[in-house]
């Protein structure tokens, strides 16, 4: 069985769409980033998800069911972390974990160890006992990370989980999420617009725009299934790049030109790599080296933005 | 333990650790302090009325009021934070969690309630040259009539406050601000109305609070975790 399970899935608000035709699946252990611009609907989506919205068509299936308000047992298996840490800024980071521990219905001869383990785990045991108004915003966080897994959660959702934080605590998230994936073997669903965090610790996305999945692949396969072939040509005469790009760019041969001293990046347009040193080579521009490069996450993602904005 | 104490538990720690609790002891002593001795201006057997009519009024009143501080504290902020929608993300349903904090705000504001029954009496003794208890009347309205408007207060504004948008909250809170004042400005009139509480009246707004408990109950119904979600700033 599929962790998550999203059918054909539609949300309106006053009658305007907000999603349209959603259709994913998550399978378990897996860590499935849900990528998009800002208002693009994700947060729609992880709320529908979490039953704190219904889909208008559609339906949305956590390990097989509808998370209605009925279903507590669901919502006792899931863990969830949104842009707000769910934390008490009043009460210290113990008694947090401890509130929550209760409401989930942790065994009291559990609790203490389960807190301190999870203190533990987000670096913050030595602060276990300040009030959390205190705490910096990587410090929250991490201590929302910790709350979202006091009932050990067999999926957990995170929304934008690194927003606002250093990169350095940007990199512990990072870590701590993939740990959870690879030691506790639990289901994780990111919802995010960093792109370098999905590469980073996802194995499959989707990338949602406008309220529509415009891909939905393992992050290699989104590479591919996106790629026309990339080119990096290393000229032997750094005076030759401009010229280069211009020649590529005005017959229409390349996209996305880049760049770098001797190196020019580009997307073909079609072409094949052996036309296009032709054409360099007939006009008199010598090539030291041409390899086949694979196109970032960042590139897919942007083109796939554009052609969303062409097709409106 | 059930899952509607250990919200009502923590909202009762979280409004006494605040200065809230010390705001809500501050109008207690207030109100005793500016109202109880006028019962020095009254003669004879009127003294008992005017006293059982302070207590009637001035309690029940410091229990809606108490009602409105805590309530925003517990309903309004931990909306406008956005807290709300981690809970609702818990195995506890959208009642439990507001049964929860009705109950969690209930409490105290009572407690602040008897503390102001308690100095009314202290106060009024003082100033009187006869023995001054609560009548038989009185007590049952402190007993039962008070918590069940206080209770039904938190819960509709409880209810108001998870309904409605921050906007309308806002414009909600000074409403109802303005409403208590007034109806605080009015004492005088209603304690010196020449009446006397009587068994009937406190029978009467026993049904008016158990009613009120049941239409909020019943009101509940259209709350929805979709329109909380929605209404959050």
């Amino acid at each position: 069985m599929n962790a998550i399970e999203i059918h054909d899935m539609a949300k309106s608000f006053n009658g305007s769409p907000v999603l349209d035709e959603i259709n994913f699946k998550v399978r378990k252990g897996e860590i499935f980033g849900y990528l998009g611009p800002n208002g693009s609907g994700k947060t729609t989506t992880m709320r529908i998800m979490l039953g704190l919205l219904k889909p208008t068509s559609g339906k949305a299936l956590i390990f097989g069911e509808e998370p209605d308000d009925s279903n507590s047992d669901l919502r006792s298996r899931i863990g969830v972390l949104l842009e707000n840490n769910g934390l008490y800024e009043r009460l210290s980071a113990y008694q947090n974990l401890l509130y929550y521990a209760r409401l989930y219905g942790v065994p009291e001869s559990d609790r203490v160890e389960k807190i301190e383990r999870l203190l533990e785990f987000a670096g913050l045991s030595g602060r276990r006992n300040k009030k959390v108004g205190r705490f910096s915003t990587g410090m929250k966080r991490k201590l929302g990370l910790a709350r979202a897994m006091i009932n050990d959660p067999e999926i957990l959702f995170l929304d934008e989980p690194t927003s606002g934080l250093d990169p350095e605590s940007r990199m512990i998230v990072r870590d701590l999420i993939l740990r959870l994936s690879e030691d506790e073997g639990m289901t994780v669903f990111l919802n995010t617009h960093d792109l370098a965090e999905v590469e980073k610790v996802c194995s499959n996305a989707a990338i949602l725009e406008s309220g529509r999945i415009r891909a939905c692949d393992t992050i290699v396969g989104l590479r591919r299934s996106h790629d026309k072939p990339v080119l990096e040509i290393t000229l032997v005469d750094t005076g030759c790049a401009e010229r280069t790009l211009n020649l590529l760019t005005s017959q229409d041969h390349a996209y996305d030109c880049e760049r770098d001293d001797r190196m020019v990046t580009v997307a073909l347009n079609g072409e094949s790599p052996s036309t296009v040193l032709g054409m360099l080579v007939t006009n008199g521009i010598a090539v030291e080296e041409v390899k086949n490069a694979t196109k970032s996450l960042e590139a897919v993602y942007l083109d796939i933005m554009k052609r969303g904005r062409e097709h409106e | 333990m059930n899952k509607i104490f250990i919200v009502a538990e923590k909202e009762m720690n979280g409004i006494i650790r605040t200065r809230n609790m010390l705001v809500g002891i501050f109008f207690a002593l207030w109100f005793s302090v500016m109202t109880a001795p006028v019962i020095k201006t009254v003669e004879g057997s009127l003294v008992f009325d005017q006293f059982n009519n302070l207590l009637f009024y001035f309690v029940l009143m410091l229990g809606i009021f108490m009602a409105y501080l805590f309530s925003g504290n517990v309903f309004f902020n931990e909306k406008r934070e956005g807290i709300i929608e981690t809970l609702l993300c818990t195995p506890l349903s959208l009642r439990q969690i507001w049964a929860g904090k009705v109950l969690g705000v209930t409490i105290p504001a009572y407690l602040i309630a008897l503390l102001a029954a308690a100095l009314i009496t202290l106060i009024a003794n003082i100033f009187s040259a006869s023995i001054l208890l609560p009548s038989p009347a009185i007590l049952l309205h402190i007993v039962l009539v008070v918590p069940g408007f206080t209770a039904a207060a938190v819960g509709l504004l409880g209810f108001g406050h998870l309904l409605l948008g921050m906007r309308e909250n806002q414009i909600l809170n000074i409403s109802i601000f303005v409403v208590i004042f007034f109806a605080l400005s009015l004492a005088n009139n209603v304690i010196g109305g020449g009446y006397a509480v009587s068994w009937a009246m406190v029978g009467g707004m026993l049904i008016v609070a158990v009613l009120l408990l049941a239409l909020i109950s019943y009101l509940t119904r259209y709350l929805s975790k979709e329109r909380i979600a929605t209404t959050i700033a």
